[in-house]
């Protein structure tokens, strides 16, 4: 029994997904329709309703006590809620089947605020504008959006069950080092240098290159003038493709799941959104979109009555629920005919406009807005290609501003100081310059009058205002400057007619690709299954049952294969053992985080009959151990630990190089699974090994 | 509204607010919520506060229970933590705070022990005013008001770090005790024990527990009576207190309390349980070596029979007046049965001869005892010869029936003319002695070999006991009621006769030579209908006389059946019984303690050793916790609640960039041990020479001298 809302402060539903479970028990709460006089509400409504006392109640907490409610937990933990404020939005998490623990649910909200930005970028700071994106008025828009970010979660969550690289955060990379070798060289000639060498890219620029099979990364090229992409965004980016193109084990799994428990048929809910999307995305959406917006601006109160009204949304929420959910037996055929005709799309999907972090001209600006590519060349094996439009400089500056503009409200909310104090602040003096220049350059009414007024409140010395006042000039502004990057990022989004690459190009680094690993196929798909074995390390480690080996300064991690599926299977099998172990090693993971989050780097603990131990140490770049250092302790309702939702290990590297400027100082763990009958030192003697070995072995070059 | 009776605001950083809510007076629109508002703590809390709080919480625990089908039984925020416990229209809440979050030693309280500080909460309130709804039907909201404040009062200035997180009680360290001491006051008990009525009690000294028969639960409720002054009022029995209580010396206070339905069950199955559990692993191991020794040379019959003797001592008592019961064996006794088999009893046996022997005489045992043992004389050997010696004790065993074939194994071929001695002495008092004195746990000791699930420390053994006397055998039970202890005696061991010879059939009888320690001699029967018929049961508590007697700072609490009150002959047999002895205890407690508070000093380690049965916590943390301290405390916490979580966690260490603590866990104990000061500091990477990593063996070596095994 699962269930994710999102909501306003006014239980305004933003986006739900829930399980078939819970919505068994909504439809048991809230009867059935007696005589067909009156409709059920849909399904939103009804969780609005349940949910409003406390939603609204965690609202007025915050407002008279200024602190909020972060997580309920029934007897024995049977029902967990976990509750999480993001901005003015609420996110609530609910598990009923002991599967998930706080700390999992937690995740699973952050998760889902940073898939938000990773397709809303920055308007996501606006709590309106926000509102806007994620419940479209159109229904049908609505409909599509939260069956996106559904099937994502899902797919999330499967993942993070299936797959180490995601139950621990970190990237897999499928090591081949010839292959690797082969195919980064095919990327840059082929693909990247292709695509920036044609005349017809229409200013596209492309900036990464990669390839995937299944969850794993085989290779990736980036071209000189772009900037690192973050682990953290290249594992999101995993996280796309794997929801488009489900690889064909994931769409096994979930059959198996699907006979004990039936799971929401995610994957052919994929289909309609992707045939829905692509074929009308051009025209109709764009002009409504582009229509609202300007309507909005000067009007947004009209547009944001929230109140779903009884006639039109109820009905046409139903249509959805119907279309939505199909009956039982459909998502058998669905998910046949998506195996069998998934290696040329049926209706491939479009690119797709995705924010990064990136670093331009000297400096760091999140979220910039790239075009994403996901060309598959076989199932299970992906190719993605980024690119990023020649509108980027734009970013840079609306997020300067922003940025600006938010520290500005900041120092206003903490200190009563008005008008008068501000002029003296320094960022205001660059600030306003800065503003005006873009206000020059970018004309706009609303957003010249929005500056305006912020000026006569902020500058004039007539009367200066009042800091409640300046704050509320400062939230138009900003939400002035938040509409520009929508328009520009969103609006003119690729999947909506926005400019994207000719679609020959595309095709032509497809198809080179899947000529130049043809040969390979067969052999990838099976060594991402069996990618590295542990057979390899039972003579030296005798004890050892698992590792996991992660380097947190790239982010990536090295573990045998432990994943099983109807067709491969681990090296323990398929049977109860290799199930065990595995259940045993998300526990470790699991506890490994809790401890790390109070501030301990080191655990080591018996359970059962095997001996699970986690280090966590610091590393220059000459492999010098360095002191460890205490560990900022977070409380539980801090953001969960791991890459996707918040980046902790960033931060914690960050934290670490403050007492050591001047090194680079790179950061390990191992999480180790041993036998108990192994004595302690023995064990000890082999993580140390193991580390060491491990460690030696990153060292060979792949890129 | 809530009249604030503590004299200071007691400013608990932990513990934030308290309210019991009554959800069934705010049921319209137009209903304040202050009108549902039975009690709020602190009492000083602005009203409107009060009623946001309680609006507020109301209304979540109302919408989780809809969706969920059950109330939350937690409420988190950012910076506080509600449990929460809904009895129908009743919402409890104490509020429990989580400390700031940004020092990383602020130790916070684990979710598991808010929940528990709550039950213990309201436990306390049952045990002293019944159940919730029926007091506040019958009395006034100032007068609980008053009652919650005490006790919310005692819990607050009882509670130190560690026992905030083990929700543990407060005991003697017992290494500081004589253990003659313990052991006269668990004697005191037992002697108590056969007086009508009184089922089980406890002996406090100065609010630490010296002794105790109670469960744990129950010792935490009778520990806060010391100083809850009860007011003179009308229990909602009746009058019959009042005769009664000007009867009584100034020192004796009879009062009304309420149990549960579970403890009191576990009440009256305490004295066989007892029998039963205690000697069980001495037995085994008696028993092995009783095979191997067939009838032989007099040296082996010897060892032999001094093995029979520790373990009847083990299983029982020191106070049988017999040469071989050594009461110096009794500190080594702490660890396990099974170490005090063999030679080191004969040294240290005959020194404590002496005094065991005083002890019996001051404590004024009954002489009945001896005269029993006549009479059992021909059918003990009876047993022993009939049932031989390969075929019971094997069978029997398993069965929890230990003691009793045990004994018909060793008596026949020990060359002393004693045994029957010992096995009356043994079926007649009450083991409670080594229960007692195991406070570290030896595992064997409590775990109830007759493989009764029971979770109360006190194993049922009486329960068959009682079972089988009814229906069973009525004709066991007959002569019982005539009064005289005489013939019940006859009856335990007649009856550990039918147990051998059953045991396969019905584990039952075997346990019950306990049947003779059944503290109501006479009125047995009487018992048993007591607690068939619930004459004081309401709302699922079973109403009971909580006996206390107070000399200087020495208490001793006895829980017994609801006729106490009106029983004059009784009260004063209890009385009288324990008076004398009662007080020499206190005159040697005072004499010994103080002296040993003194000693307490920094040591190089900190540990913090918890026996889950007893709740009962050893720890050599000094007060004002210093920062090392404090991370220990942080770590102590985390773990506890893992184990809580964990059944098979077995053994855990971890380590932060300050220090490291080790902690292992059964199922009976959970021990923490932190070494100070200290070790420089590492990388973190793997390394057999890492300090963190020594630390089971120092705790293994240096944790010996406290009492606590980890072997």
């Amino acid at each position: 029994m699962k269930c994710v809302l999102v909501t306003t402060e006014g239980a305004e539903v933003l986006f739900y997904w829930t399980d078939k479970e819970f919505e068994e028990s909504l439809r048991l709460k809230f009867g059935q329709p007696e005589n067909g006089e009156e409709e059920l509400p849909a399904l939103e409504d009804q969780l609005s309703t349940l949910l409003a006392p406390v939603i609204i109640s965690s609202m007025t907490m915050l407002e008279k006590l200024s602190d909020t409610y972060t997580c309920f937990s029934t007897e024995n933990d049977s029902h967990l809620y976990v509750l999480h404020l993001f901005g003015e939005c609420l996110f609530i998490a609910i598990n009923g089947d002991h599967t998930e623990t706080e700390g999992d649910l937690r995740r699973k909200l952050c998760v889902l605020k940073y898939l938000f930005e990773v397709h809303f970028g920055l308007v996501t700071v606006d709590s309106q504008l926000i509102r806007k994106e994620l419940r479209p008025s159109d229904l049908e828009q609505r409909v599509q959006v939260w069956e996106r970010f559904q099937s994502l979660l899902q797919t999330y969550g499967h993942l993070r069950e299936q797959e180490q690289c995601f139950a621990v955060e970190a990237l897999e990379r499928l090591i081949h080092p010839q292959l690797c070798e082969l195919c980064i060289e095919a990327l840059e000639r082929h693909v990247v240098q292709a695509v920036n060498t044609s005349p017809e890219r229409g200013g596209e620029e492309a900036l990464h290159a990669f390839l995937l099979v299944h969850s794993k990364l085989l290779a990736f090229y980036s071209s000189h003038s772009a900037s690192s992409l973050r682990p953290a965004d290249l594992l999101a980016l995993i996280l796309l493709v794997q929801d488009l193109y489900p690889s064909e084990s994931t769409a096994e799994d979930d059959d198996d799941d699907a006979q004990p428990s039936p799971r929401r048929p995610w994957s052919s809910q994929n289909i309609p959104v992707q045939q829905a999307r692509s074929p009308h995305s051009a025209g109709p959406s764009v002009g409504s979109s582009a229509e609202t917006q300007t309507d909005s601006f000067s009007l947004p109160e009209e547009y944001f009555t929230p109140a779903p009204s009884p006639g039109e949304q109820s009905s046409g929420s139903t249509i959805w629920l119907e279309g939505g959910t199909p009956p039982t037996d459909m998502p058998q055929i669905a998910e046949d005919t998506l195996q069998v005709l998934a290696p040329p799309a049926p209706a491939p999907p479009g690119p797709r406009r995705i924010f990064l972090d990136a670093s331009m001209k000297e400096s760091y600006c999140p979220l910039v807005p790239h075009t994403m590519y996901c060309l598959p060349l076989w199932p299970g094996i992906n190719m993605v290609l980024l690119t990023r439009s020649p509108s980027t400089p734009l970013a840079l500056a609306l997020y300067q501003l922003l940025d600006g503009f938010s520290l500005l409200e900041k120092k206003l909310k903490e200190g009563p100081e008005a008008g008068g104090a501000l002029r003296s602040q320094p960022i205001m003096g660059d600030l306003r310059q800065r503003m005006d220049k873009f206000v020059k350059n970018r004309g706009g009414q609303e957003i010249q009058s929005a500056w305006l007024e912020f000026k006569t409140k902020a500058f004039s010395k007539s009367e200066p205002g009042s800091s409640r006042d300046l704050l509320q000039a400062c939230g138009k502004v900003k939400r002035q400057l938040c509409a520009i990057y929508r328009l520009s990022f969103l609006a003119a989004a690729p999947g909506r007619g926005g400019p994207h690459l000719p679609q020959h190009l595309q095709d032509q680094a497809q198809k080179f690709m899947q000529e130049k690993l043809l040969d390979w196929k067969d052999f990838l798909l099976v060594k991402s299954r069996r990618n590295i074995t542990m057979v390899s390390y039972l003579e030296d480690f005798p004890g050892l049952v698992h590792f996991i080996y992660v380097d947190r300064t790239t982010g990536q991690m090295v573990a045998p294969s432990l994943s099983s599926s109807e067709k491969t299977s681990s090296e323990l099998g398929r049977g109860p053992l290799a199930a065990f172990v595995k259940t045993k090693v998300w526990s470790l993971i699991r506890l490994a985080r809790r401890y790390l989050q109070k501030g301990y780097t080191t655990l080591l603990f018996q359970e059962g009959d095997f001996y699970c131990s986690y280090f966590l140490w610091f590393e220059n770049d000459t492999g010098h151990k360095l002191q460890i250092i205490e560990v900022p302790v977070l409380s539980d309702d801090s953001v969960p630990i791991g890459m996707l939702g918040g980046d902790y290990y960033r931060k914690l590297l960050r934290y670490y190089s403050k007492s050591r400027p001047a090194e680079a100082v790179r950061c390990y763990e191992l999480l180790a699974l041993h036998l108990s009958v192994i004595p302690t030192d023995l064990l000890l003697q082999q993580a140390s090994q193991l580390a060491r070995r491990l460690w030696e072995a990153s060292r060979i070059p792949l890129l | 509204m809530a009249t604030s009776t503590s004299t200071e605001p007691t400013s608990a950083s932990w513990w934030n607010y308290f309210f019991l809510y009554d959800g069934s007076k705010v049921k319209e629109e137009g209903d304040p919520t202050r009108a549902g508002i039975c009690y709020f703590y602190p009492s000083q809390t602005l009203l409107d506060q009060q009623e946001f709080l309680c609006g507020q919480i109301a209304g979540v625990v109302r919408c989780v229970s809809d969706i969920s089908g059950s109330p939350p039984t937690l409420v988190r925020l950012r910076k506080l933590k509600f449990a929460i416990k809904v009895d129908g229209d009743y919402l409890w809440k104490p509020l429990l705070s989580a400390l700031e979050k940004v020092l990383g030693c602020a130790v916070e309280l684990p979710d598991v022990s808010c929940k528990r500080f709550l039950d213990q909460l309201i436990g306390f309130f049952n045990f002293y005013n019944g159940p919730v709804s029926l007091a506040y039907k019958n009395r006034s909201q100032e007068e609980l008001s008053t009652e919650w404040d005490t006790f919310i009062e005692q819990i607050l200035k009882n509670t130190s770090d560690l026992h905030k997180i083990f929700n543990s009680l407060w005991n003697l360290d017992q290494t500081k005790v004589e253990p003659l001491l313990l052991l006269k006051a668990a004697l005191i008990l037992q002697t108590c024990q056969r007086s009508p009525h009184v089922l089980a009690g406890c002996i406090l000294y100065q609010g630490l527990i010296v002794s105790t028969q109670l469960p744990p639960s129950l010792t935490a409720k009778v520990l806060l009576h010391r100083t809850a002054p009860q007011p003179q009022r009308l229990p909602t029995g009746g009058d019959a207190p009042q005769e009664h209580g000007a009867a009584l010396p100034p020192s004796v206070q009879i009062i009304p309390v309420f149990v549960t339905e579970e403890e009191s069950t576990s009440l009256c199955e305490f004295p066989a349980g007892q029998m039963t559990s205690s000697p069980a692993s001495p037995a085994r191991v008696h028993n092995g070596s009783a095979q191997h020794t067939p009838k032989g040379g007099s040296t082996l019959a010897l060892h032999e029979n001094a093995g029979g003797h520790v373990a009847s001592m083990a299983g029982v008592s020191a106070t049988t007046p017999e040469p071989t019961a050594p009461d110096e064996a009794w500190p080594g006794g702490r660890r396990e049965n099974g170490h005090l088999l063999g030679h080191d009893l004969d040294s240290a046996g005959h020194t404590g001869l002496h005094e065991s022997r005083s002890l019996v005489t001051e404590l004024g045992l009954p002489q009945g005892e001896l005269d029993w043992s006549e009479i059992h004389i021909p059918e003990a050997p009876e047993v022993g010869t009939s049932s031989g010696h390969f075929a019971f004790p094997s069978a029997c065993v398993p069965d929890g029936s230990g003691p009793c074939h045990k004994e018909s194994v060793s008596d026949p071929s020990s060359p002393e003319p004693s045994p029957p001695e010992d096995t009356t002495a043994r079926s007649l008092l009450p083991p409670s002695a080594p229960e007692m004195l195991t406070q570290d746990g030896a595992p064997g000791l409590r775990e109830d070999p007759a493989g009764n699930s029971s979770q109360a420390p006190v194993p049922r053994g009486d329960l068959h006991c009682r079972r089988t006397s009814g229906p069973l055998s009525p004709p066991h039970l007959d002569p019982g009621q005539g009064g005289s202890e005489l013939p019940v005696g006859e009856q335990g061991t007649g009856r550990c006769v039918d147990g051998a010879r059953e045991s396969h059939a019905a584990p039952g009888p075997g346990c019950s030579p306990g049947l003779a320690n059944c503290p109501g001699t006479g009125p047995s029967a009487d018992r048993i209908d007591s607690r068939m018929t619930p004459a004081g049961c309401c709302g699922g508590l079973v109403r009971m006389n909580l006996y206390t007697h107070s000399v200087k700072g020495l208490v001793l609490s006895l829980l017994a059946q609801e006729p106490l009150l009106g029983d004059g002959a009784a009260i004063e047999e209890v009385y009288h019984s324990s008076l004398a002895s009662l007080n020499g205890l206190e005159v040697h407690l005072k004499e010994t303690l103080p002296r040993d508070e003194a000693s307490s000093t920094s040591s190089a380690y900190n540990f913090a050793h918890y026996d889950r049965i007893q709740s009962v916590l050893t720890a050599n943390l000094p007060q004002p916790a210093t920062l090392q301290d404090r991370r220990f405390l942080q770590a102590v916490s985390l773990m506890h609640s893992e184990f809580a979580r964990l059944p098979s966690l077995y053994e855990m260490t971890v380590r932060n960039g300050s220090t490291a603590v080790y902690a292992c866990c059964n199922p009976v104990q959970e021990t923490y041990f932190q070494q100070l000061p200290p070790a420089a500091r590492s990388s973190g990477f793997p390394s057999a020479q890492d300090g963190a990593f020594s630390l089971p063996s120092k705790a293994r070596q240096k944790l010996l001298k406290h009492g606590v095994n980890l072997l």
